[in-house]
């Protein structure tokens, strides 16, 4: 606290002249320090410095026609199905479908997909494609495999798993990926897996587009 | 008798110096930082490797709880203005030039638009207290759709402020959800905007320590 030091006040003399009284005032600047540093705080806490992070999202348009779509190899497709209780159900291509399960952790869907990319490189070796480079021209690129991903959240599944799934294609660096709708032959191939998925060109069409 | 003097009265550090620094850093956050929006309902988003920001284009954000209420936001008073009044007009809302004004410098809402009128002329503390249902979102028919009536009338509004030189960009569409809401709310939303030829937006997510492959 402030302090005025009083020297030379006491031990008066008797009888003696009344001597002035030096004193000097010293002002201590804590609380002016703690009231900087409160104000601080306060802006620090309620103001925001920092941008949220986004992950871009290109969904499909409406209306394309059937005849403009370019077909894919089946054996290169590999579809997710984003269950209730962060269970992901994956099956490849659409004949002898065969159901599988697994996880968001990196032992369960990253390797479903690192492995799905590793045979597809084996079986199709490595494709070419154009992209920008670093300077921003385009060029042609020869050096991965490029499997296409179909990621089709149930209706019990929760936001976060999109986000997982969609943040373990830019992860695993799928360049070929889109969000559609799971279709009533799907749901049912999840409910009895044994039962295979009978796949229905016209159903699936009707589930990406409506 | 002890020789050393107790001393007294005299701080051992001069604190002169520590209050500078304290003012330097308050006036730079002063400056600098922008006042976070209130936010009518707490979000929390799910996190991914993804670095890339916002941009600083105007952008317009739909939020998302996790029981699925719908909640919009859009910067820009002037285009939020346009937007209150054309909204106004075309529905028969009534809405007064001062409810307009207010509109403008409100944040976030989620009412469906029979009640936006009495929301907006509640005060601060009435407005926390009110029951927001969320704005509605009508998948079957979207042109009763309210939600995709409200981002395609914001986008129009901005796009009319960029013609005019009012503005530099038009909206960006960013999707805000709770990681725990259920898929189907977002599914809703990401619908109604393909159905009104939105096809590139941006989901917020939070940051992740990035354990990336090779």
């Amino acid at each position: 606290m402030a302090e005025i030091a009083q020297d030379g006040g006491g031990g008066r003399k008797k009888g003696g002249k009344v001597r002035s009284k030096k004193m000097s005032t010293r002002i201590d600047f804590t609380p002016m320090v703690d009231l900087g540093f409160l104000l601080i705080t306060f802006f620090m806490l309620t103001t925001t410095l920092a941008k949220p992070n986004i992950l871009a999202l290109v969904m499909p348009e409406k209306d394309i026609k059937l005849e403009d779509v370019e077909p894919v190899k089946e054996s290169k497709v590999l579809t997710l199905l984003l269950g209730a209780d962060d269970k992901v159900y994956w099956y490849e291509g659409i004949t002898d479908a065969k159901l599988d399960s697994t996880d968001y952790a990196a032992e369960g869907l990253r390797s479903v997909i690192l492995n799905k990319m590793d045979r597809v490189k084996e079986q199709f070796g490595l494709q070419t494609y154009k992209r920008k480079n670093k300077e921003g021209v385009e060029e042609e690129f020869n050096d991965g495999s490029y499997i296409n991903v179909i990621i089709k959240p149930m209706k019990d599944s929760r936001y976060k798993n999109l986000v997982d799934a969609l943040d373990e294609m830019a992860i695993c660096k799928v360049r070929y990926y889109v969000i559609l709708d799971v279709s009533k032959l799907e749901e049912q191939f999840v409910k009895n897996p044994a039962g295979g998925l009978k796949f229905n060109v016209e159903e699936q069409v009707e589930a990406a587009t409506n | 008798m002890p020789k050393h003097k107790p001393k007294r009265g005299s701080p051992l550090v001069d604190m002169t110096a520590m209050t500078d620094v304290a003012f330097l850093l308050l006036t730079f956050f002063m400056l600098t930082a922008k006042m976070k929006p209130t936010e009518t309902v707490v979000i929390d988003t799910p996190s991914s490797i993804s670095e890339t920001k916002l941009p600083d284009a105007g952008t317009l954000t739909i939020f998302v709880d996790p029981e699925g209420r719908i909640f919009l936001d859009m910067v820009g008073n002037h285009t939020r203005f346009s937007l209150i009044k054309e909204i106004s007009d075309a529905h028969s809302l009534g809405l007064s030039q001062q409810d307009m004004v207010t509109f403008s410098n409100l944040g976030m809402f989620g009412v469906p638009r029979n009640q936006l009128g009495s929301y907006i002329r509640e005060d601060v503390a009435g407005r926390a207290e009110f029951k927001v249902e969320g704005i509605p979102v009508d998948t079957a028919d979207i042109n009763k759709s309210e939600l995709a009536d409200w981002v395609h009338r914001a986008r129009l509004a901005q796009f009319r402020m960029k013609q005019d030189g009012k503005v530099t960009d038009e909206y960006v569409i960013v999707v805000k959800a709770d990681k725990n809401t259920p898929y189907p709310a977002v599914q809703k939303v990401i619908n109604t905007l393909t159905d009104i030829n939105v096809n590139k937006f941006n989901l917020i997510t939070s940051m992740e320590g990035a354990e990336k492959k090779e």
